[in-house]
């Protein structure tokens, strides 16, 4: 199996653009991605790949990226492991205990700024505690 | 045990974990090759039972989902790359799993893929998606098989037996702990509840095959007890009395892991169904009617107990037995003690919990009588506590505002005290309640808002009821070192605080990170075993002077 040291992050968006921009910042800065366009094909590469990282857009058609939150942390395996974060362009106070509820660990609003993005990943990924 | 012919896993793979799983499983296992003659295999063996699947070939696979759903035996991929997991989801295999997995990983997606194809021949007729399927299997939490897993792997064992005992394991008031501390701990107390109710059955040498049954995101269990053949089945005074064995167990366990606040939330109830096995009724039809039954006698039991504590806290206001633990609130930078938060306990032990005891008294229109008489003890208790300019909080519900006697003392300066409010009570009157506040605040009191950010209402109506202090809730102080967003919430009520000219308190302080986080984000005040535990208002004064 070809898994680098590099711990890594699965991009969910729906929108195409938005996803290739923060992916390429990402693999710029050393880490694997991963880039899902819906929640259902964000919760096979989540078990497949067992991602370090998930950054998870709130509105997406089908299942909204709180769903898909709440499914990740229900994983019996990986579900408390890994930390998500969740993009959204909502973060009024019962949008930061809604984040809360479904289980997320950090929030980036949208518009997205890069720098703000990799600061948050990074300070997310050095919490992950490293395990086999 | 029966000599029936065991069940066949059919599979192209040679991996030496499979062959394990399969052991696991108690299955034969029939390896085809080359891959290519596995469509026609299946359709040759009569007792297949899972089919495993390696080959990449898409269209060899497509051939075999077909062969195998016309005969409902569900097909597992064993992948080796995420192209695999795509082929997964677009040829709809009901299970699939990375090779190289361990023997149980294979063994658990195997057990979900029969479980899988089981349901949907007594659920919905409709596919649901994967990943809600995967819930209503295993608990995610407790791990325990769901009903429609255990109903598949003990149909056998129950048609031998011919008859099953269904335990109903209600838990109460775990949506309390939720509300008190958050999501975050329940689960942890959830899973310390599974793993002592499994450890307690695994305990007891019974000659019975006993299987646990978690329900999805809900606090109950199930287990079905079928003793084996030869054995008797228990009585009902043996299945009382194992009952209360369990409660007893389960209970001194959380007070171990999760302290006496937590534990004296906890009750558990159990009732109990004897089931028959008859053919002429549909099998799974049979156990959920004995579920139903098991639930209603776990209620009723319920309802008795709830008739006894009644009566035990009218004893307790008749003899006056509350007594009031101090818990110290301390200046985050000095760490002096700044106040003292009282907490009124019952003496009986089913009244130890402030939460349980009110909400007995609230069922039985008590309310009055309960606060008045802890109130009493508190102000006796403070005034011999406090020193200097040290503050007596005071819980308080909305309505004993409306209560002829409150707020009459005459032991005590009412500067000195602070009146907890909490976010979670409705407040009806608004207009009304303020009116009362500020009679109140006339003559000297001050307000706390406690269980602050709990709820969605955001900061406009605290701001509504003009606090002195403002309460964080304790599900936004838990593992508040790891979770970004409950820091930045926090930064934001402590800006908030400070626009309002109210002080933030930070209760709930477990470990140190939390603390050191909590300070960083400029929390003037804090509260938590860390710091110190709540004590009776004795043995606090003799240890702080001894610390001096």
């Amino acid at each position: 199996m070809d898994r680098s040291s590099a711990p890594s992050i699965l991009v969910v968006d729906d929108n195409d653009d938005n996803a290739e921009i923060v992916r390429a910042l990402l693999e710029s800065r050393g880490f694997p991605v991963l880039v899902a366009h819906d929640g259902d094909e964000a919760i096979a590469l989540f078990e497949s790949a067992r991602p370090s990282l998930v950054l998870l857009d709130v509105l997406m058609p089908r299942r909204s990226g709180w769903e898909v939150c709440r499914l990740m942390r229900q994983h019996p395996e990986h579900g408390r492991a890994v930390r998500i974060i969740m993009l959204t362009a909502l973060a009024e106070w019962n949008d930061k205990q809604s984040a809360l509820q479904t289980g997320a660990d950090d929030y980036i609003t949208k518009p997205i700024d890069l720098a703000d993005l990799e600061l948050r990943v990074r300070r997310n990924l050095a919490l992950v505690t490293p395990h086999a | 045990m029966t000599t029936a012919p065991r069940a066949f896993l059919l599979t192209d793979s040679a991996d030496g974990a499979l062959a394990e799983a399969a052991e696991i499983l108690q299955m034969d296992i029939v390896r085809v090759n080359p891959a290519s003659e596995l469509p026609a295999s299946i359709d040759a063996h009569a007792s297949v039972r899972v089919i495993v699947v390696s080959t990449d070939n898409p269209s060899l696979l497509r051939s075999i989902v077909e062969h195998a759903g016309a005969r409902g035996i569900p097909v597992v991929l064993a992948g080796e790359n995420d192209i695999a997991y795509r082929r997964a989801i677009e040829f709809r295999v009901d299970d699939w799993y990375l090779a190289p997995a361990t023997p149980v990983e294979i063994s658990w997606r195997i057990r979900s893929a029969l479980a899988r194809v089981a349901a949907q021949t007594i659920g919905p007729t409709h596919r649901v998606d994967r990943a809600e399927y995967e819930e209503m299997l295993y608990d995610p939490l407790t791990g325990m098989a769901t009903l429609p897993v255990v109903l598949e792997r003990t149909r056998g064992l129950i048609k031998d037996r011919g008859e099953v005992i269904i335990h109903y394991l209600n838990f109460v008031r775990y949506s309390k702990i939720e509300e008190i501390y958050g999501w975050e701990k329940l689960d942890q107390v959830l899973e310390t509840t599974a793993s002592a109710v499994r450890e307690f059955l695994d305990s007891r040498s019974l000659t019975t095959t006993r299987m646990m049954v978690g329900f999805p995101n809900d606090d109950d269990f199930i287990f079905l007890q079928i003793p084996d053949k030869g054995q008797p089945m228990p009585t009902d005074a043996q299945i009382t009395e194992a009952g209360r064995q369990l409660q007893s167990f389960v209970g001194n366990r959380l007070e171990e892991v999760h302290g006496e606040d937590v534990s004296s939330l906890f009750d558990i109830f159990i009732g109990s169904a004897h089931v028959y096995y008859t053919p002429k009724i549909r099998f799974e039809r049979l156990i959920y009617r004995g579920v139903r039954e098991a639930a209603n006698a776990a209620r009723s039991v319920e309802q008795r107990e709830r008739v006894r504590r009644t009566a035990t806290l009218k004893g307790v206001l008749h003899e006056g037995s509350v007594y009031i633990d101090f818990h110290p609130i301390v200046l985050s930078e000095s760490g002096d003690i700044f106040g003292y938060e009282a907490l009124a306990r019952g003496v009986p032990r089913n009244l130890r919990s402030p939460e349980v005891m009110f909400e007995v008294a609230a069922e039985a229109d008590l309310v009055w009588e309960l606060s008045r008489l802890c109130r009493a003890r508190a102000l006796a208790g403070a005034k011999e506590l406090l020193r200097g300019e040290q503050l007596l909080f005071l819980n308080v519900d909305p309505h004993d505002f409306a209560d002829p006697g409150f707020g009459v003392l005459d032991s005590i300066d009412p500067r000195r005290i602070v009146l907890e409010i909490t976010e979670r009570t409705a407040i009806k009157d608004y207009p009304k309640f303020r009116e009362r506040l500020r009679s109140f605040r006339e003559r000297g009191f001050r307000f706390a808002v406690d269980d602050a950010g709990s709820g969605y209402a955001g900061l406009g109506s605290i701001a509504n009821l003009e606090p002195d202090f403002i309460k964080l809730d304790i599900s936004l102080i838990n593992s508040i070192d790891t979770n970004f967003i409950k820091q930045n919430l926090v930064e934001t009520m402590v800006g908030f605080a400070k626009e309002q000219g109210a002080m933030v308190i930070a209760e709930g302080i477990e470990r140190s990170e939390e603390l050191e986080t909590v300070k960083r984000i400029g929390v003037p005040l804090v509260q938590g075993f860390l710091l110190h535990h709540p004590a009776r208002a004795g043995a606090m004064a003799g240890v702080h002077a001894g610390r001096q």
